[in-house]
């Protein structure tokens, strides 16, 4: 009976394990093989293995939490640094202001609506087409047919027509004046071009069969969610890359990806705002023989939005005692560890329009208290302040998957308890996050601005968009419809003393209102193995300039 | 048994469906709007006039329940949406991470398998001495051990101390042992647990006395013993592999592993809801079929869980209250 038994049971069981054991390896096995290549990754490993056989020689490993996803340059989906990698512009925004790429020169009409530019003529696309006046044309129809997707850029609105003078020369047509259009035309993303025949009918909206760019770099493989493989273009006109590729190694947690660098399977890792690593590792890192590290000039405003819609925020006087009350220095030298700079305003004296003489708030606990009282914010026997019934209660909303946000958010909440105000921190998810940033339900949130060379233009423009939290806590302000319409107008103003006046007013606006708590200049960090040299920096946090690194050590 | 069969299968139909409803009320009731997400995931400042275009581009803009029956409808030709982010058919996404989170399963499971009987057996064998003590002190320790803390610990030690294995990704056999060991921790103590109280009730049937008092040797009493005992765990494990693969989020995202814990922990943080929808009906669907499995295999032993013998004929192909259990019956 029993071995009947245990020949009746186990065998059936056994087997059906071994079944689905082999059918998974089978599974797996034939992933392996069938290996997801993005249209031009497939198109161009089609070109020979030369190109991939560069894994085995000098690939640099970066490691990011984020695959590279779809880098269709005129679609959002895909990684700023890899759309940079192989798209390119007219015009490149660098430190030394608006320089030429892949339009040689320019001229602006006198009435400032008509940008004549002057191509390359040696430049062509990774798929041989040739980058013309025509390519230009389509490229700019394209993102113009899709104008709502880039809403948020002024100049796709402003854009009437781009016009081909000659094969080489390409006008582009606008209906008003316009002052960011160089730099905005140099931005990351939309204004890149792509050979015109890996166009989906004629567009690039609906996707595109291919990713030929004019850039130093071709993707030749891209795993989703594991890896993607960017060789060196062979054909491309400026200053070649001085390493043969770059794997784009994709590792979800950010401890694993400090082991990996411990471990040497990744070489750089980079990264802003605590995305990458937290202070306290990049630190640790920094502290070790066998890593360099570098950090960028200061590149966005980190800053505490104060809602001037919600109950206790609404009033000046509590907004300006926030401000005295939080003690920005010791977030600098204790949480930042010393490596960023204190932000006295919100947007740097050093970026274009914004050096405005504004009232400087200093930590003064006394004062905070003194202008809470005045406001009828007095003390609780709890600790809490209270005025008719209600607490000085605030909330604040930060993204949880943020290292550095939740540090801040506390050292906050001390900051503030010692004066009888009660912050609750509500970390979210990067959605949740987003949802009550654009509902408004926030007394304060973390907020960073776009940085260079976004600000301040793009990022001063974001604040007339209810979807954007700086709105959000704006709407609650006096002279909220004025401040919109004098961005609007700021835009598109000629008159350079005019439009320096207009920022002055801007800026001098909001920080008289005490809408936002500056904090610190962020900046972007890497860090890397010793071997590796050329590390540097670009003008925007969303830039990675992988092709002015190289290996000292030929031998690797 | 083809008729049990046919009826388990029939069964099915309306709790896949209920699973199906629940997975899009679910993901319906999510407080963000999916056009704004779709838009934010993307990059794309949510205007008034893109989200309104995005909404009829999603058909968010049609009744609840017509959007429930056409997203059903297309499911049951394969076609489980475009995913948000990726912008591509939700089914080949599933299918791309299906394949590795199967496998890494797979070997979980027989790291489960394989260290867990032999700690069975020492436990066993040395039941309430030093060697029972530290392995259930060491098997309890890895169980409560959180997953995440485990994974990093090993990477550490085997990876970066030793340097031994790969810290993360799928390239190769080797990429296997860290990410199936943290997998297996957990359950491992469970099946040790379970394995070594089946084999000390075993041992104390009559048919170990006699098998004793025939001079058997103690090596093949123990193999009976653990035959015995196995049945019981297996059929347990049957339902854990299922498990298994609802329980890769962790693990996944230390590993760098390319599967479908990973894909949903990602479409979670981008709320990529078509995904999320159809990660859900997808492990409803593993957990009903296993189970639907194992209850089969149950009947094919067992004929009277079919309704073919005659307790099942009382029972209407249930199993009988009033039946002994079964390995009892057997062992006397």
């Amino acid at each position: 009976m029993l071995s009947r038994l245990t020949r009746r049971h186990n065998p059936l069981s056994f087997v059906s394990l071994i079944l689905l054991l082999a059918m998974a390896f089978l599974c797996a096995g034939c992933q392996e093989d069938a290996g997801e290549k993005t249209p031009a990754a497939a198109k161009d490993s089609a070109q020979g293995p030369a190109q991939t056989s560069a894994r085995a020689g000098r690939t640099l490993v970066y490691a990011s939490t984020k695959d590279i996803r779809d880098i269709n340059p005129h679609l959002y989906g895909g990684e700023m640094a890899a759309q940079g990698m192989v798209f390119e512009s007219l015009v490149t925004n660098t430190t030394q202001g608006v320089q030429p790429c892949l339009a040689t020169s320019w001229e602006i009409s006198e009435d400032g609506t008509i940008y004549t530019f002057f191509l390359r003529k040696d430049v062509r696309f990774s798929d041989g087409t040739p980058f013309d006046a025509e390519a230009v044309r389509l490229n700019i129809e394209a993102v113009l047919a899709n104008r709502l997707r880039h809403a948020w850029l002024d100049l796709v609105n402003e854009i009437d027509r781009c016009e081909v003078v000659d094969s080489h020369t390409v006008r582009l047509v606008l209906r008003h004046a316009y002052y960011p259009t160089l730099v905005e035309l140099g931005m990351m993303r939309p204004f890149r071009f792509i050979s015109p025949k890996c166009f989906v009918n004629g567009g690039t909206a609906g996707g595109v069969s291919g990713l030929a760019g004019t850039g130093p770099w071709i993707l030749s493989e891209h795993r989703l969610g594991e890896y993607a493989l960017f060789t060196a273009n062979p054909g491309y006109w400026g200053e070649k890359p001085r390493i043969d590729s770059v794997r784009w190694k994709v590792v979800p947690d950010h401890q694993a990806i400090i082991l990996g660098l411990q471990k040497g399977e990744i070489d750089l890792v980079f990264g802003s705002d605590g995305d990458m690593f937290s202070l306290d590792n990049f630190e640790a890192l920094k502290a070790m023989d066998r890593f360099a590290t570098a950090q960028s000039q200061p590149i966005a405003s980190r800053a505490i939005l104060v809602n001037a819609h919600q109950h206790f925020t609404k009033e000046r006087a509590v907004r300006i005692a926030l401000q005295y009350a939080v003690d920005r220095q010791a977030i600098v030298d204790g949480l930042l560890n010393g490596s960023e700079t204190r932000a006295d305003t919100l947007l740097s004296p050093e970026v274009l329009y914004c050096d405005v003489p504004l009232d400087i708030r200093s930590h003064d606990p006394a004062k905070a208290a003194r202008l809470l009282d005045e406001a009828g914010w007095v003390m609780g026997a709890d600790g809490v302040r209270e005025k008719g019934g209600d607490k000085a209660v605030v909330r604040l909303a930060y993204n949880a998957n943020n290292a550095q946000e939740k540090s801040i958010g506390e050292f906050l909440q001390a900051n503030l308890k010692a004066l009888g105000i009660e912050i609750r921190l509500l970390g979210e998810e990067k959605q949740a996050f987003l949802d009550r940033q654009k509902s408004g339900d926030f007394e304060m949130q973390y907020s960073l601005s776009w940085g260079t060379p976004y600000d301040p233009q793009s990022y001063v423009s974001s604040w007339r968009l209810p979807a954007h939290g700086d709105y959000q806590a704006q709407v609650g302000l006096e002279r909220k419809e004025w401040l919109d319409g004098q961005i609007t107008r700021l835009m598109t103003e000629r008159d350079e003393q005019v439009r320096r006046d207009l920022y002055r007013d801007i800026l001098t606006y909001v920080h008289n209102e005490g809408v936002y708590i500056p904090l610190s200049y962020s900046r972007t960090r890497a860090v890397f193995v010793k071997e590796l040299s050329g590390v540097s920096f670009g003008l925007s946090q969303y830039e990675i300039p992988f092709e002015k690194m190289f290996f000292a050590d030929k031998a690797r | 048994m083809y008729a049990f069969i046919l009826r388990r299968l029939l069964c099915l139909v309306p709790l896949l469906l209920a699973i199906s409803f629940l997975a899009f009320c679910l993901t319906a009731a999510s407080p963000s709007d999916p056009a704004e997400v779709a838009l934010r995931v993307n990059d794309i400042t949510p205007t008034p006039e893109v989200i309104e275009k995005t909404r009829q581009e999603l058909g968010l803009d049609r009744p609840f329940f017509e959007r429930y029956l056409a997203w059903l409808g297309k499911a049951l030709q394969g076609d489980l949406g475009t995913s948000f982010v990726t912008h591509r058919p939700v089914a080949r996404e599933l299918a791309r991470a299906l394949p590795s989170t199967l496998a890494l399963a797979c070997v979980a499971t027989l790291v489960v398998l394989g260290v867990g009987i032999p700690c069975a057996i020492v436990c066993f064998v040395r039941e309430g001495r030093l060697a029972d003590i530290l392995v259930r002190a060491l098997i309890f320790l890895g169980a409560a051990t959180p997953t995440f803390w485990a994974g990093l610990l090993f990477i550490w030690l085997f990876a970066v101390h030793l340097n031994l294995l790969p810290t993360g990704g799928l390239e190769g056999a080797s990429s296997f042992i860290l990410p199936a060991c943290t997998l297996a921790l957990p359950s491992l103590a469970t099946y040790t647990r379970l394995l070594r109280a089946g084999m000390l009730a075993t041992g104390q049937q009559d048919f170990v006395l006699y098998a004793r008092a025939q001079g058997r040797s103690p090596l093949a009493i123990l193999l009976q013993i653990v035959r015995n005992s196995l049945q019981s765990t297996l059929a347990a494990l049957g339902m854990t592999l299922p498990k298994l693969l609802a329980g890769t989020f962790v693990v996944e995202c230390i590993f760098a592993w390319p599967g479908l814990g990973r894909l949903c922990v990602t479409a979670i943080f981008n709320r990529d809801l078509p995904v999320i929808q159809a990660y859900v009906v997808l492990m409803g669907l593993f957990f009903v079929l296993f189970n639907l499995f194992m209850e089969v295999a149950g009947a094919l032993v067992d004929p009277r869980l079919s309704g073919r013998g005659s307790a099942g004929r009382k029972g209407k192909g249930r199993p009988d209250k009033s039946r002994p259990d079964t390995s009892m019956e057997d062992r006397a």
